[in-house]
């Protein structure tokens, strides 16, 4: 859909929407938010509901970020240690690489 | 794993090219004074009525009018290029590089009962024919199956249907996609990420498909599982009953949609009298100068193909059967939808034709000699698409438009593989330069 197109609160309501939606694991969803709603919330020129839709992109953004640093430092944690946790990191893992690491 | 039934039923749907806003726009303004969009259409109902009173004017407004159509039909020629040959792109990437996709272990789709590991080629061939008449003959089915659900106005039996369609297809294929790829590149993964990524994916994917979102995210998830259909059935068809479905669907298509008693015809005669939108999910649309979005009718890619996946899990029998009808019919209601959306501007294509597509270049990836076929069938896939989109802007209906682009594919595929292959091979050998 076209924002363009939508009166300025349903696009709130939107933002509102997919923020709310983010708390369910689901870091994609904020960054959808952060990217689409940005030139609504930072570039356009100020309305009503503007000031709102800023602080649930900055919100998103801000549990964007956190969710990146936590998965990134599982990922590294994982991937250093995994040969060396044995059984349990062969229970945790979904594919497990073939040949001499 | 055997990836299933519904399948078939994705092809139906999917196959549908939706016309662009002209012809359906069209019959609109002149039914009624809408001020619409500028559609071509409207401004030639619309400058008509006014030209009346100044008859030297209409002839100039006329030509004008032509010549924005053709304009229109060019930019829209380009818009589709993009995501068709996206799809084919992800596709043949994936037939290359991850092997899973060409091995051939012997299952079978239930809808291809009759193997093609049989001693004599005549044999072959003819378990290759009835294959297909059965798999249209499902087809047929289903799409008779949706056409009447949609006549007699069942929307949330459909809506569940491709809701449960698009899950599959988000959830279970992209994970199976994914492991495949991380066993190709020998990548070590952990449950936990995995979890988080299929969610993230396929939730988001959910929402913007069937609610609201961007249009380039929803447009790209099309695409992604288009592809993601198009690598099942390539991997899952057996070889020559693919070439012969490929060729039967394509008449089938001419068939539904440009016969008055077709079901794909009936389907989007019904939408445009009841002025709704097609199904999300099941269309393709390039949108763009929207003036208002319509909520169903904007891009939805068919999701026929989420039908087909369904029927893996065993309890799903009665749905899948249900959401085949749908596919295919969509499919066909893709082709007409865009004459609904009035103020969208922008050519429909179904996700079936995007499938079906793919299915075909796949096909030539995985099993033609080299690069060469790859590319003549692609090649041959896009100036099928020109051809039907000029013939969308001068009739300005819903057509098919798998017939005229797989017709030339299969004529390239084969011409390519068998005459032009040894032929270059030898200028190779011989070092000999043209």
């Amino acid at each position: 859909m076209n924002l363009e197109r939508v009166p300025n609160e349903e696009k709130l309501n939107l933002c509102r929407k997919y923020y709310l939606g983010g708390f369910a694991f689901l870091p994609f969803l904020w960054l959808v938010n952060v990217v689409w709603f940005f030139r609504e919330a930072f570039v356009k020129p100020p309305y009503t509901e503007q000031q709102h839709i800023k602080t649930y992109v900055k919100r998103s953004a801000l549990g964007l970020l956190l969710w990146v640093a936590a998965l990134t430092t599982w990922i590294t944690i994982f991937q250093h240690f995994r040969a060396q946790w044995g059984e349990v990191a062969d229970y945790l893992s979904f594919t497990i690489p073939l040949g001499i690491p | 794993m055997n990836t299933s039934d519904s399948e078939e039923e994705f092809y139906n749907e999917r196959t549908a090219l939706v016309s662009s806003e002209s012809p359906t726009m069209a019959t609109y303004t002149q039914d009624s004074q809408l001020p619409g969009p500028a559609d071509t259409e409207t401004k030639e109902g619309a400058s008509s009525r006014l030209a009346r009173g100044t008859a030297e004017r209409e002839p100039a407004v006329e030509s004008e009018d032509e010549e924005l159509t053709l304009k229109y039909g060019a930019k829209h020629v380009i818009m589709l290029f993009v995501p068709v040959t996206l799809c084919m792109v992800v596709v043949v990437a994936t037939i290359k590089s991850v092997s899973f996709y060409t091995e051939k272990n012997g299952q079978q789709l239930i809808y291809t009962p009759f193997t093609e590991d049989t001693p004599s080629v005549g044999q072959r061939l003819l378990n290759s024919v009835l294959n297909t008449i059965i798999m249209i003959s499902v087809i047929v089915v289903m799409t008779i199956f949706l056409v009447v659900l949609y006549k007699y106005r069942c929307y949330k039996f459909i809506h569940g249907w491709l809701i449960l369609s698009s899950l599959m297809l988000l959830f279970w294929f992209s994970f199976m996609y994914l492991g495949e790829v991380f066993k190709t590149y020998n990548v070590a993964m952990d449950y936990p990420t995995l979890v988080m990524i299929i969610w993230n994916f396929g939730a988001v994917g959910m929402i913007c498909i069937h609610w609201k979102g961007p249009l380039q995210l929803q447009q790209a998830y099309l695409i992604v599982i288009s592809a993601l259909m198009a690598l099942v059935f390539i991997k899952y068809l057996p070889e020559w009953s693919a070439w012969v479905i490929l060729g039967a669907i394509s008449v089938y298509d001419l068939i539904a949609v440009l016969s008055p008693k077709g079901p794909l015809r009936m389907l989007v005669e019904t939408a445009q009298e009841r002025n709704e939108p097609i199904f999300p999910a099941l269309i393709y649309s390039c949108k763009r100068t929207i003036e208002y979005s319509l909520p169903v009718s904007e891009g939805t890619v068919s999701l026929p193909f989420s039908d087909e996946e369904t029927p893996q899990s065993n309890g799903e029998g009665l749905e899948r059967s249900q959401e085949e009808p749908e596919n295919q019919a969509f499919m066909g209601r893709n082709r007409t939808y865009s004459a609904e959306e009035e103020e969208e501007r922008g050519v429909k294509l179904g996700l079936g034709d995007f499938i079906f597509y793919s299915v075909l270049v796949g096909k030539a990836a995985a099993t033609g000699g080299d690069w060469n076929t790859t590319l003549a069938c692609f090649v041959a896939i896009l100036i099928g698409l020109c051809l039907t989109l000029l013939l969308l802007a001068i009739f300005k209906k819903a057509l098919p438009a798998l017939p005229i682009s797989i017709t030339f594919g299969l004529v390239f595929y084969f011409s390519t593989d068998n005459l032009v292959r040894p032929f270059m091979d030898s200028l190779a050998a011989h070092q000999f330069y043209i």
